[in-house]
């Protein structure tokens, strides 16, 4: 019979109460832990002006760059990482989409001098390059995440809730695993 | 691992975060109903199959989840160029 591993079902409710998990990566520190609660919105639209304008915000002009906590995401797709309950207007009568997904995805913060490496387990962005401000969408593993540059060393983790205790309990074996090894 | 150049994203991005998408510059009729059956069979089952340069769809799933072309070489697995969808092909270019 197949057993399914604890591991694989027992982190359905990380979102809230999980600890941060230190260790070593590369023989480099590494501390994961989830992200502080924000809301999340998806912002779609052909005219970048038409959506600057419906939510009273700058949007970045680069894909892959952040402003304000905003990130664009593809050539008519934005992603909004904002201080929880922040509401943005919804454009009623233009053609934009503005739509709150707070509920989609759930946020990891990596940090450390380690956390690329932790990151490039699974991870084949070259994220040597990835400087603070920028974010993107790629994949860890097989798993569809966005990773945002934040600050030096310092990596938030966007991945769908379904998907969030896998990631979760993958980073934190990586640096169980990697510190046995060092 | 292959590098795969988005002309979205403007930079070289790992080829997990790509999917395949078919042949490129498939017209698609502007009257289906028109069609005879050996038309309609040409549209949507007959395809090129070279040995060599190829024009073909590909979708950065994973990152900006654009439909972009490519001409990519079906022996060597090499990418010459890849450009945004509505371009015209490059010159010379399999169609
Ligand atoms: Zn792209």
């Amino acid at each position: 019979m197949l057993e399914i591993a604890p591991l694989a079902v027992a982190g359905i409710d990380l979102a809230t109460g999980t600890a941060a998990v230190n260790g070593m990566v590369s023989g480099l520190p590494v501390c994961i832990a989830p992200a502080a609660p924000l809301t999340r919105w998806s912002l779609r639209a052909r005219d970048a002006g038409a959506l600057s304008a419906a939510i009273g915000r700058a949007l970045p002009d680069r894909i892959g760059v952040v402003i304000d906590g905003i990130a664009r995401l593809g050539p008519d797709e934005w992603y909004a990482l904002l201080p929880e309950g922040t509401v943005l207007p919804g454009g009623a009568g233009l053609p934009v989409s503005v739509v709150e997904v707070t509920a989609r995805a759930v946020g990891f913060t990596v940090e450390g001098a380690g956390a690329v490496a932790a990151l490039a387990r699974g991870c084949p962005l070259d994220l040597a390059g990835f400087a603070p401000g920028r974010a993107t969408r790629t994949v860890f593993e097989t798993v569809e995440v966005q990773i945002w540059a934040t600050a030096p060393e310092t990596y938030h983790v966007e991945v769908w809730r379904s998907f969030a205790p896998w990631l979760w309990h993958s980073l934190a074996a990586g640096l169980a695993l990697t510190a046995g090894l060092d | 691992m292959i590098l795969i150049h988005c002309p979205y994203c403007e930079e070289d991005r790992p080829e997990v975060e790509f999917t395949y998408g078919g042949q490129a510059h498939i017209a698609r009729p502007l009257d289906p109903a028109a069609l005879d059956d050996a038309e309609w069979e040409s549209f949507l089952y007959i395809r090129s199959n070279p040995r060599g340069r190829h024009a073909e769809r590909w979708r950065h799933a994973h990152g900006c989840a654009r439909f972009f072309n490519a001409i990519r070489d079906t022996v060597t697995d090499r990418f010459e160029v890849t450009y945004k969808a509505g371009e015209q092909a490059p010159d010379g270019a399999a169609r």
